[in-house]
């Protein structure tokens, strides 16, 4: 059946990329997944039509539709990581998160809109990545974060809002040797790094917090702020994946919205 | 003794980004945190010299003192 389906694809092929609707075609008629059929035509060298402008190689798109990455809080941020993460061709995402929206959430988040009020985040997120991307497998996870969602993926990404449950998903992450891609945000002002066993990053960035301390007052917090770091969070997601050396693994950054400042530190 | 004080983000909103002030000797960093009018718990980095320090770090005549509000939020 591989062979066929392998024919199917070179003969769908038009200059060296296949259409979104030759590969749900082959999909059904191979009963496969569309996952399965775009790695197996990248594996071919042929690269689906989405993905194209992306302009990366076939291998290179093949390991982004590969990784299974978890984004650890689905408002703000995490809204926002899952789209771009969808959008670039991650194949298999785990977005948690115990709540649903509400109102005051639709100033920022990126899958909250007067439909999904009432609705789980996570379940929101993965129905709108549905008609973002349906090759994606989307798990979406109702509940707080626990130590099973760290280990069923390749690396992390912090949408959280607590400082003492960022530590408590960095301890994770330290005993199961994960990358956590963090980002964090308020008002005009964000910050974001990437936390690996070489550094102890959340530790430097919230001293003086243990792990499950009083849960602080929520932070105002502006669209523009968590768009721009959530973005810098999934450009660094994908680099990790890509093998791409980057600053962010050395230092954090501070982006200054108001000043248009974005300062490096070492980690 | 003097130095210098830079603030980070919303630290900066009613204050400055960065002066130099005068302190007395024994002074640490908590204490010009108290004297900004910034809750202690409201500070995540603290730097001495570009090294990483703490509200208890003395500070010293020369030194520029950055301090850093926790971002929190997602």
């Amino acid at each position: 059946m591989m062979d066929r389906l392998n024919d199917f694809l070179r003969q769908r092929a038009a200059a060296g990329s296949i259409a979104l609707a030759d590969a749900g075609e082959a999909a059904t008629a191979f009963h496969s997944t569309l996952l399965e059929v775009e790695e197996l035509a990248l594996g071919l060298g042929i690269m689906p039509l989405r993905h194209l402008r992306n302009g990366l190689g076939c291998q290179e798109q093949l390991r982004l539709l590969r990784a299974r990455v978890a984004v650890i809080g689905c408002g703000g941020l995490g809204g926002s990581i899952a789209a771009l993460l969808a959008r670039i061709g991650i194949g298999r995402l785990r977005l948690v998160d115990p709540d649903c929206f509400e109102e005051h959430n639709l100033n920022r988040q990126q899958f909250a809109t007067v439909d999904s009020l009432g609705r789980p985040k996570t379940e929101a997120a993965r129905t709108a990545i549905r008609s973002i991307n349906p090759a994606v497998i989307v798990e979406a996870v109702v509940r707080p974060f626990a130590e099973t969602d760290i280990e069923a993926v390749d690396i992390v990404v912090d949408g959280l809002d607590d400082a003492g449950k960022r530590l408590e998903l960095a301890a994770y992450c330290t005993k199961l040797a994960r990358p956590l891609v963090h980002g964090a945000v308020r008002e005009w002002h964000g910050q974001t790094g990437v936390a690996t066993a070489r550094n102890r990053l959340l530790a430097t960035l919230y001293p003086g917090m243990g792990q499950g301390g009083a849960a602080k007052p929520p932070v105002n917090v502006l669209a523009p702020t968590v768009t721009l770091i959530a973005a810098i969070q999934a450009a660094e997601t994908c680099k990790l994946i890509l093998g791409i050396d980057s600053p962010l693994a050395r230092s954090w950054m501070l982006c200054d919205l108001l000043d248009d400042v974005f300062e490096q530190f070492p980690a | 003794m003097r130095v210098t004080v830079k603030l980070f983000a919303f630290f900066r909103d009613g204050r400055f980004k960065e002066e130099g002030r005068e302190y007395p000797t024994g002074t640490v960093v908590g204490d010009i945190v108290d004297g900004l009018g910034i809750g202690r718990d409201e500070v995540g980095v603290v730097m001495i010299n570009s090294r990483q320090h703490s509200l208890q770090s003395p500070i010293a005549e020369g030194d520029v003192i950055a301090i850093f509000p926790v971002i929190g939020g997602g």
